[in-house]
């Protein structure tokens, strides 16, 4: 029996209320430290810098007073596809290219089979850095929230506005879209028990039970898009009736200032980045 | 309106609970203790303020949901709890149409989304045309008219209604409907009012109506079931649910107009009886007031 | 809460020859309006009435300017709705509240939704929290001013709608079918909300289904393929039962009581909507002794 619940299970985007130093951190602040970690993320390949981010990122969340299991479940819609790459990764990666095959074992050959410790490495590795992505962005989400979001990527991104960026209505495009998240879940449940009420392919398990639910997952898609879509139109009209006209002219209600905690913790991510990038760019694993 | 009380129940839910996402930061409740019984060729109203947890209650009732606990449920003799119930076959006997019709579409033409159910149900062809032309009729949809349209290319009130068709050519033994009327104008909540007594008086379909209209209630359902903030705070046929103004406030309902108005004469010293549910019934006891 | 605007002699909104036009599908262009001509006053509490497809939600976006006419002109302050530069002085003295609040609300916290419309004015910072916070006191919302909206209640969520249009300190209000996802209490609780915006001097324009949320409107416009078909105080224009039928449009409870009541024989007072009115008139009647 299908659990409908899984769709609700949307932990990005969400804001979830705690008292924490993270959660007091400048909307400013928490964007550039998801930047850098991005960019630490995409730069690791080897073991011992995804160690030392896997365990900042850690410790963060514990700091943050959240839940790393909730923002793990968010995966487990995933969890299938995550699957099926890791596998065929593990069993075709062969020893790679570059600075990846040095040093590099064959463990296991076998047809077009090849497993090589360069393989297992990437699979472990991959795993890792997913993990890391969506704890930065729950993180980034689930402390701060949307409107602080908006403000905090519109402040950084206001100086770009003087050659002609639109950035407050990128910023709010962003904000718009993380606030519809939860909704469009909830929606996409809704719709998917709507159509099981009509007798869509009830789970029967066995073999067919993957096609099952593909077919499942794509009934669902013009609904929701189409829901999606009138809710567009309703905002957008809703918008032009309370005069938007992106950041012209525009005031704001909330204002935010740096503290020393801000400073503190981007010190802190830059001091980690350059030990991310020493380990990388070391003979370490 | 018929009202048999000795006839079979065929939903029986008692102390039903349910959580949604538990175990996480968003936790809620839906249900705490909620009970809902509707009998064989009766019309059932389940009415609650917005969040009280009807749409939730009702998912129960086609095993959208199932029972954390055994003997909670029991849909048309089966208790939704066990493993063994035919989920598949319970939903062609169950029909549940949804608050927003376009969540419903399965096809790209009319004529095709209202033969899915039908059509999965194996019934041969020349039966599953018989279905969707009765269902179109039912519904007062023109057959040569709708068939090859876009179901998404409709107007609300014409999709609210190839929903319902969608549902009713599977000829379901209970037909339940999350607030069919949300939205419509006086003369769509006419026609689907006329629809519903037809289905129930022809055919013999007994029907759950979800729904905040408390006009639409008195008027239409055998019996009431209220629901506050997850729990079933009264039950009953119509008349004795729906004429207690003072309790129906204390759970943030108000009762039918009539009944407001008959009530506010009574106050008012004049001798009317209570309980109207219609204005034509406020109108009779208006008057037989003023005939002493 | 009311703006120090411009005070143009005349009326507020001024519809001349309103035609609107749209294509469908390949085939001939729809017209949602015909010609339509309304003169809205300043303070008063118009009521649009009509079926699904007479053009009522048309109408009220051609009021602001959301929609260009395609024939005609509509003049808000003495400002052709056609003209870009009119755009922002006319959307910010028309405000408008939509059906669905969950479809209007850009942020996740209730006073920067509220302060959303006179940032995008520019309104002086300083000023801006004051504006905030007096909408919020006028709606009630004021103890919800951090929370999220979507945690609100369908009724919450309606008044911070409101709340939200009102910040921007508009000289009329338009809502069209707010109430239609409410249930009863909270859509009575808007009502009275609505009264005491009137009552403060906004022009109030409300759309909607519920015959019996136009009582209390100066004015009430029965809309039908586009043409205004009736025009009237709710008196005049719920004692022109036959009309309305054939707009397929019903009247409200204590208007329906006293037309049957009449039909009996019984003369009460002219022009009864409102169920006060009634109590009154059938209380009085009956203290002169029997019937007529």
């Amino acid at each position: 029996m299908a659990s409908y619940d899984a769709l609700r299970h949307v932990s990005i985007g969400q804001y979830i209320p705690a008292d924490s130093a993270v959660h007091r951190l400048d909307p400013r602040t928490k964007l550039a430290i998801a930047g850098l970690g991005l960019v630490a993320v995409v730069v690791t390949t080897t073991y011992v810098p995804n160690m030392v981010l896997l365990v900042a990122i850690l410790a963060a969340v514990r700091v943050s007073r959240l839940s790393a299991r909730y923002m793990l479940a968010g995966i487990v819609p995933a969890l299938p596809v995550i699957a099926l790459l890791a596998l065929m990764q593990l069993l075709f990666y062969g020893n790679g290219q570059g600075t990846a095959a040095l040093g590099s074992r064959v463990l296991l050959s076998w047809g077009a089979i090849r497993i090589s410790t360069a393989g297992v490495r990437l699979v472990i590795v991959s795993l890792m850095r997913f993990v890391d992505l969506l704890f930065l962005t729950s993180l980034l989400t689930n402390t701060t929230t949307s409107s602080a979001l908006t403000h905090g990527m519109e402040s950084l991104l206001r100086p770009l506005s003087a050659i002609g960026l639109p950035s407050h209505e990128l910023a709010l495009v962003c904000a718009i879209a993380l606030r519809f998240l939860p909704i469009l879940g909830e929606e996409a449940e809704t719709i998917a028990k709507a159509q099981a009420s009509r007798g869509l392919d009830e789970p029967r398990g066995g073999r067919l039970a993957f096609v099952q639910y593909a077919r499942r997952l794509a009934a669902l898609i013009v609904p929701l898009f189409v829901d999606a879509y009138r809710r567009a139109e309703e905002m957008t009209m809703a918008m032009q009736a309370r005069c938007y006209r992106g950041g012209r002219g525009r005031t704001y209600y909330t204002r935010y200032a740096l503290g020393r905690t801000d400073w503190i913790a981007l010190g802190l991510t830059v001091g980690l980045l350059i030990v991310v990038a020493l380990a990388q760019y070391s003979p370490l694993p | 309106m018929t009202a048999s009380t000795d006839a079979p129940a065929i939903v029986e839910i008692s102390a039903l609970a349910h959580t949604y996402l538990m175990g996480t930061p968003m936790e809620t409740v839906a249900l705490r203790d909620a009970h809902l019984t509707v009998r064989r060729g009766e019309m059932a109203a389940l009415i609650g303020p917005s969040g009280s947890g009807k749409s939730t209650l009702v998912q129960f009732v086609n095993g959208l949901l199932r029972p954390a606990t055994p003997d909670c449920v029991r849909i048309l003799g089966q208790d939704t709890h066990s493993s063994t119930v035919d989920f598949g076959s319970l939903r062609r006997r169950v029909g549940l149409v949804f608050q927003s019709p376009a969540q419903q579409m399965l096809e790209r033409y009319v004529g095709d989304d209202i033969a899915y159910g039908p059509r999965q149900m194996g019934l041969e062809r020349v039966i599953v045309r018989e279905r969707v032309e009765w269902a179109m009729d039912a519904v007062g949809l023109s057959f040569d008219a709708f068939v090859d349209r876009h179901t998404f290319s409709l107007s609300g009130g014409e999709m609210r209604r190839v929903a319902l068709a969608g549902v009713l050519a599977m000829r379901p033994e209970l037909l339940v409907l999350d607030e069919a009327t949300t939205g419509l104008d006086p003369h769509g909540r006419e026609s689907v009012h006329d629809l519903l007594t037809t289905l129930r008086d022809k055919e013999g379909m007994t029907v759950l109506l979800v729904t905040n209209d408390m006009d639409e209630a008195a008027a239409l359902a055998d019996s009431v079931t209220v629901l506050d903030q997850g729990r079933t705070v009264l039950a009953g046929p119509t008349r004795s649910v729906l004429a207690d103004d003072s309790v129906l406030s204390e759970h943030g309902l108000v009762c039918p107009a009539a009944t407001r108005i008959v009530g506010a004469l009574a106050d008012a010293g004049v001798p009317v009886a209570r309980g109207a549910l219609t204005p034509l019934e406020a109108e009779e006891a208006i008057w037989q007031a003023m005939m002493r | 809460m009311i703006p120090s605007d411009i005070h143009v002699d005349g009326p507020l909104i001024c519809v001349e020859g309103l035609s609107y036009a749209y294509d469908a599908d390949g085939e001939a262009p729809i017209e949602a309006l015909r010609g339509i001509d309304l003169a809205i006053q300043r303070g008063e509490y118009l009521a649009i009435v009509g079926q699904n497809g007479s053009g009522k939600s048309t109408l009220a976006r051609c009021l602001n300017g959301l929609l260009h006419p395609t024939g005609g002109d509509v003049w808000v302050n003495g400002l052709n709705t056609r003209q870009p530069e009119n755009r922002y002085p006319i959307r910010a003295a028309v405000g408008m509240v939509f059906q669905n609040p969950d479809n209007q609300f850009v942020s996740t916290v209730v006073e920067e939704e509220v302060a959303f419309g006179p940032e995008n004015l520019g309104v002086p910072e300083d000023e801006l929290r004051d504006r905030v916070h007096a909408a919020l006191e006028r709606t009630g919302l004021q103890a919800l001013h951090d929370r999220n909206p979507r945690l609100l209640s369908a009724g919450q969520k309606t008044r911070l709608a409101i709340a939200s249009v009102l910040a921007m300190r508009p000289a009329c209000l338009v809502l069209d079918e707010s109430t239609a996802m409410l249930d009863p209490a909270s859509r009575l609780d808007l009502l009275s909300l609505l009264r005491e915006l009137h009552h403060d001097g906004l022009t109030l324009v409300t759309i909607t289904h519920y015959m019996d949320e136009t009582v209390d409107a100066d004015r009430v416009l029965a809309l039908c393929g586009g043409h205004i078909a009736l025009d009237g105080t709710p008196s005049q224009v719920y004692a022109r039962v036959n009309e309305l039928a054939s707009l397929g449009l019903s009247l409200p409870a204590a208007a329906a009581i006293a037309r049957g009541l009449a039909y009996r024989g019984v003369d009460l007072d002219e022009g009864i909507v409102s169920t006060e009115h009634l109590v009154s008139a059938v209380v009085s009647r009956m203290s002169q002794g029997g019937t007529a």
